[in-house]
């Protein structure tokens, strides 16, 4: 063959994929022109989330207990610390031994994060506050203007921030079960942080812009829907009385070697809670190193049995029904036979001449089953009309608060009550609260038998600087207003007669009215009993209630169990402070005598 | 003959034998060129030199924060190159035939340089060796000059001498076996581009010589089965690998393998009919296609010139090949059609592959777009090829 014609095939060859070649640039570029169009629109339209200003959590006052501040994430790009780009081999360990001691973090570490092979991005350090990026901003660009010298680039250059928000709390561990935390998306995890989250968080907006090579166009416009921030958040808590309540919660549970403690504070008159500490507790600027198990708000998540606390209520069935008189006499045996059980007191005694009054303040177990047995003509009525009482108190419905992983504890149905149980119940074992619930159980007798439901949020201002105050509380009479004066007295005897189980919650000056309990607890690991909860709740002034305080100890293994003894002193600590706090005077009356026992044989 | 240095009596009496006159005389080395070569690849040079500016003035991570920092060091390879070309006019390719294999050793010994400590890796081929102020050298481009030159002196030898019709067997044999050497070098860096390059330019080579049709076909089938053994074989770096899978399937990974090839499309695309304008593309400002001013400087064109432009850029490749294969099929000896047809299928193969790649017709290789993509070694090679079109072209009769 002669090379001539191959040459002119060549040619026609070579003619031919031009023609393709065209036909091909044709159909990219006139054809689906406007589809690569739009994905070139894509890359060259930068859309950012706009970050919106979480809103605050404040104290009744405005006292910031969590806010948001602004903070930096520390970035770098390791392809900058690349021999090739740094002109330096050890551009990584050089700059880590910069960056560890201003962002506080281990500089092999740095070093490794810098040298991630194939990556642009990495975080060295999230939520820094600004002083730490103005610091490494300084020093980059000082060793960059030392390179630019050597016609080398700065050392820091690969290192860049970006604008981000860090959640605070001022006040470390105060008030943190109630507050909560939040996760690293600054989202509310736990407590209000998370129940509010929806209030707090406000909604991201959103800015397109035009980039070339990764930085913003400023002339090319920017579409920018602005982003509306978080409503702050205005709570009851007086945050002088939480840290009140949360100081002697902490020192009494690490005093008695006990699992967990808690104290709420409500305003008797208004239903709004003052304070809500527990023992343990936990920063919340701090989760990571936080124990687990201590992160809850047990006050509220904690369902227990309460024990004596919970005779208030049947007292009040007995008072409010007309079946005694706190002077209405009760004989009471040493031990009681009752279904299959054999009940007993706290303490051992022979047959105790108790008026009502007595049994509360000593709080018998055999006199309460006794007195709550003439409710109705047989057992089943009396457990109807109790099982109405503690229904009205609020047991087995949820608080209110709506806060996350709240209990409503436990309260069966009547006709559902197993034989120990119809007794049980009556002195406050076989059925479970939790603290808030009991509390509110305390102050509605404060409040002359007005139960009013407890709030934990006064209200929230929104963007616009405008206060919407917290619905008003639900409101529900329990006993009438005489009944709730007798058994305010009845509590009075309580803490003020030397017999009575209470006399450590005694405050010079004051009239106080509370009960307390010693109950057998529930070990949540074996479900079992073993081990008791012990608590006191009350009130003062008992005769024109103010504050009511309640104190629970879970698990005390040091020294005594009994509520008097370990919550007395928590509550009269925590009930001085609230008064004075409130400025609220003593009244300057006389407390009642109402009597605890009678001569047997006299009427 | 009267040269400059002649005398100035001389010249005042003979002004239509001035410098000026003889080099525009009917017979002289300027008027016997082709002009419309030199034209088109004069304009495809320069239009390159926009698009390389266009796509390294914003690019401060590699152009030192000087915008013309590209632009400058692309023209002077671009003089430099054209100096090249005037050289190799100037000696002619016939006058080259003595000291081919001195230039093939040369060649040979580069090749091998880069396989030393002395070479360097540019995106996972090692074919560069770095002399120093910022400027490299890629010896894999000159072999494909020495490759074609020393295969044109073997297979003409006994053709052009009147002993032979067609080279024999033994003569082509000998003529691959001077191919394979450096061949096996670059396969070696890896470079698989320039292996690609280098094997369609030796059926060129092949084809032009007037060889039999069975080494043609021969060729052929050792190609393609060379591809599937150093595929089986595993012989392919992962990249290279990755870039074929890329290339079956695009969307496998927009953001890492098929990114560059997905990039470039919408690049292309979006410039439409009429392109953006100069220095306007938003892919291009916003560099969004990686290799922009060497392997995918097309997709500037593309679309800050839009079709008219990118069009303009394959029409002018067109005239070029055009031209190349009339010089071709006009050389009065084997010798010179040899050398012209490897060059057309050398320039055909890199032009073709490189709008290919950006066009999704073609898998991603490395290999530059010739004129056009920056890059000195590649410069330079490409003018020296359009001066041995030159050379081939003065030496046939003036009538023709």
């Amino acid at each position: 063959m002669q090379p001539r014609p191959r040459l002119r095939l060549v040619t026609v060859l070579l003619t031919l994929v031009l023609v393709v070649f065209s036909v091909r640039l044709f159909q990219v570029q006139v054809v689906d022109a406007a589809a690569y169009a739009a994905k070139a629109d894509l890359n060259r339209y930068q859309p950012v989330e706009i970050a919106a200003k979480r809103g605050d959590i404040t104290d009744r006052f405005g006292v910031p207990l969590a806010t948001s501040v602004d903070a930096d994430d520390i970035t770098a790009d390791p392809y900058l610390f690349t021999p090739q780009q740094a002109k330096t081999d050890s551009a990584p360990q050089q700059a880590a031994a910069l960056l560890a001691p201003i962002i506080g973090g281990d500089e092999r570490t740095i070093a490794q994060q810098l040298s991630t092979p194939k990556s642009r991005y990495v975080v060295l350090a999230r939520r820094q506050l600004p002083q730490v990026w103005n610091r490494i901003k300084v020093l980059k660009s000082s060793l960059a203007d030392q390179a630019a010298k050597h016609g080398a680039p700065g050392l820091l250059n690969g290192v860049l921030s970006e604008p981000t928000s860090k959640r605070v709390y001022p006040n470390g561990d105060l008030a943190a079960g109630v507050l909560g935390f939040v996760n690293g998306q600054q989202q509310g995890a736990g407590g209000l942080e998370a129940g509010l989250n929806g209030e707090l968080a406000g909604r991201p907006g959103k800015m397109t812009y035009a980039q070339s090579g990764s930085q913003m166009i400023p002339s090319a416009g920017i579409q920018e829907q602005s982003a509306v921030p978080g409503a702050n958040v205005e709570l009851t808590i007086d945050r002088d009385i939480q840290w009140a309540a949360q100081s002697a919660i902490s020192q009494q549970v690490r005093q008695s070697g006990a699992d967990r403690g808690y104290v709420v504070v409500q305003d008797s008159r208004t239903g709004q809670i003052l304070a809500m500490a527990d023992a343990p507790g936990f920063d919340p600027n701090d989760i990571g190193r936080a124990d687990p198990a201590a992160l809850g708000n047990p006050a509220l998540q904690d369902a227990y049995e309460p024990g004596s606390v919970s005779k208030l209520m049947s007292m009040s069935a007995v008072l409010d029904e007309g079946v005694a008189t706190p002077w209405t006499h009760v004989v009471v045996p040493g031990t009681l036979q009752r279904g299959d059980r054999v009940f007993h007191d706290d303490v051992d005694h022979g047959t105790w001449d108790l008026t009502l009054n007595g049994v509360l303040a000593k709080s018998s177990n055999i006199g309460t089953i006794l007195a709550t047995g003439q409710l109705g003509k047989n057992q089943n009525q009396a457990n109807q009309v109790l099982y109405s009482y503690l229904r009205k108190f609020g047991i087995g419905d949820p608080t209110g608060l709506n806060f996350p992983g709240e209990t409503p504890g436990i309260l069966a149905k009547p006709q559902n009550w197993s034989t120990s149980q119809q007794y049980t119940i009556p002195f406050g074992q076989g059925l479970s609260v939790n603290a808030v619930q009991a509390t509110s159980i305390y102050s509605t007798i404060a409040n002359g038998g007005v139960r009013i439901q407890p709030t934990l949020v006064k209200g929230t201002t929104g963007p616009d600087g405008q206060f919407t105050p917290a619905p008003a509380a639900k409101k529900t009479r329990v006993v009438g207003e005489k009944t709730a004066k007798t058994l305010s007295e009845m509590l009075e005897s309580v803490v003020g007669d030397d017999q009575g189980t209470g006399t450590k919650a005694q405050i010079d000056g004051y009239r106080v009215a509370g009960k307390t309990g010693t109950a057998n607890r529930v070990d949540p690991k074996t479900g079992r009993y073993h081990g008791y909860t012990a608590s006191f709740m009350g009130f003062a002034p008992a005769d024109a209630p103010r504050v009511t305080v309640s104190c629970v100890i879970q698990n005390p293994t040091v020294g005594s169990y009994f509520g008097g003894q370990i919550c007395g002193p928590v509550f009269k600590q925590v009930m001085e402070f609230a008064l004075k706090t409130l400025q609220v005077p003593p009244t300057g009356t006389a407390g009642p005598q109402i009597p605890v026992d009678f001569q047997s044989g006299k009427q | 003959m009267t040269s400059s240095l002649g005398g100035y009596s001389i010249r005042r009496f003979t002004p239509e034998r001035s410098m000026v006159g003889k080099l525009l005389a009917r017979d002289s080395v300027v008027r016997r060129m082709d002009w419309i070569l030199t034209a088109a690849a004069i304009a495809l040079s320069a239009v390159g030199s926009l698009l390389v500016w266009s796509a390294t003035r914003g690019r401060t991570s590699i152009n030192h924060g000087d915008p013309q920092y590209f632009l400058i060091r692309h023209l002077m390879n671009l003089a430099i190159g054209i100096g090249l070309a005037v050289g190799t006019i100037a000696v002619g390719h016939r006058r080259v035939r003595g000291v081919i294999p001195i230039l093939y050793g040369v060649s040979i010994l580069l090749l091998l340089a880069v396989l030393s400590p002395l070479g360097s890796t540019v995106n996972g081929a090692h074919s560069w060796i770095v002399i120093g102020g910022g400027f490299s050298l890629q010896p894999s481009e000159f072999a494909k000059i020495t490759i074609v030159l020393g295969m044109a002196m073997i297979l003409s030898g006994r053709v052009d001498a009147g002993d032979q019709m067609h080279p024999d067997n033994r003569t082509v044999l000998q003529s691959l076996g001077l191919a394979i050497v450096p061949m096996g070098v670059i396969l070696l860096m890896p470079d698989l581009g320039s292996t690609m390059v280098i094997v369609v330019t030796l059926l060129g080579v092949l084809l032009s010589s007037g060889a039999s049709n069975r080494w043609v076909f021969g060729l052929l089938t050792v190609g393609a089965a060379g591809a599937v053994a150093v595929w089986q074989l595993h012989l392919l770096s992962k990249y290279q690998i990755d870039r074929f899978a890329a290339f079956a399937n695009p969307a496998l990974d927009p953001s890492g393998v098929g990114y560059n090839t997905a990039q470039a499309r919408i690049a292309i695309g979006s410039g439409g009919l009429l392109g953006k304008g100069l220095f306007h593309g938003g892919q291009t400002t916003g560099q969004f296609v990686p290799e922009q001013q060497t392997d995918f400087v097309f997709t500037v064109a593309g679309e800050e010139l839009g079709f008219v432009g990118a069009g303009l850029i394959i029409v002018l490749v067109g005239i070029i090949l055009w031209r190349a294969c009339r010089i071709s099929r006009q050389a009065t000896d084997l010798y010179g059609t040899i050398i012209t047809a490897g060059i057309v299928a050398w320039f055909a193969f890199q032009s073709f592959e490189n709008i290919g790649m950006t066009l999704g017709i073609m898998p991603v290789a490395g290999i530059p777009l010739p004129f056009v993509s920056y890059g000195g070694s590649s410069m330079f090679a490409v003018w020296i090829g359009v001066g041995l079109l030159q050379s081939v072209r003065i030496q046939r009769p003036v009538s023709a």
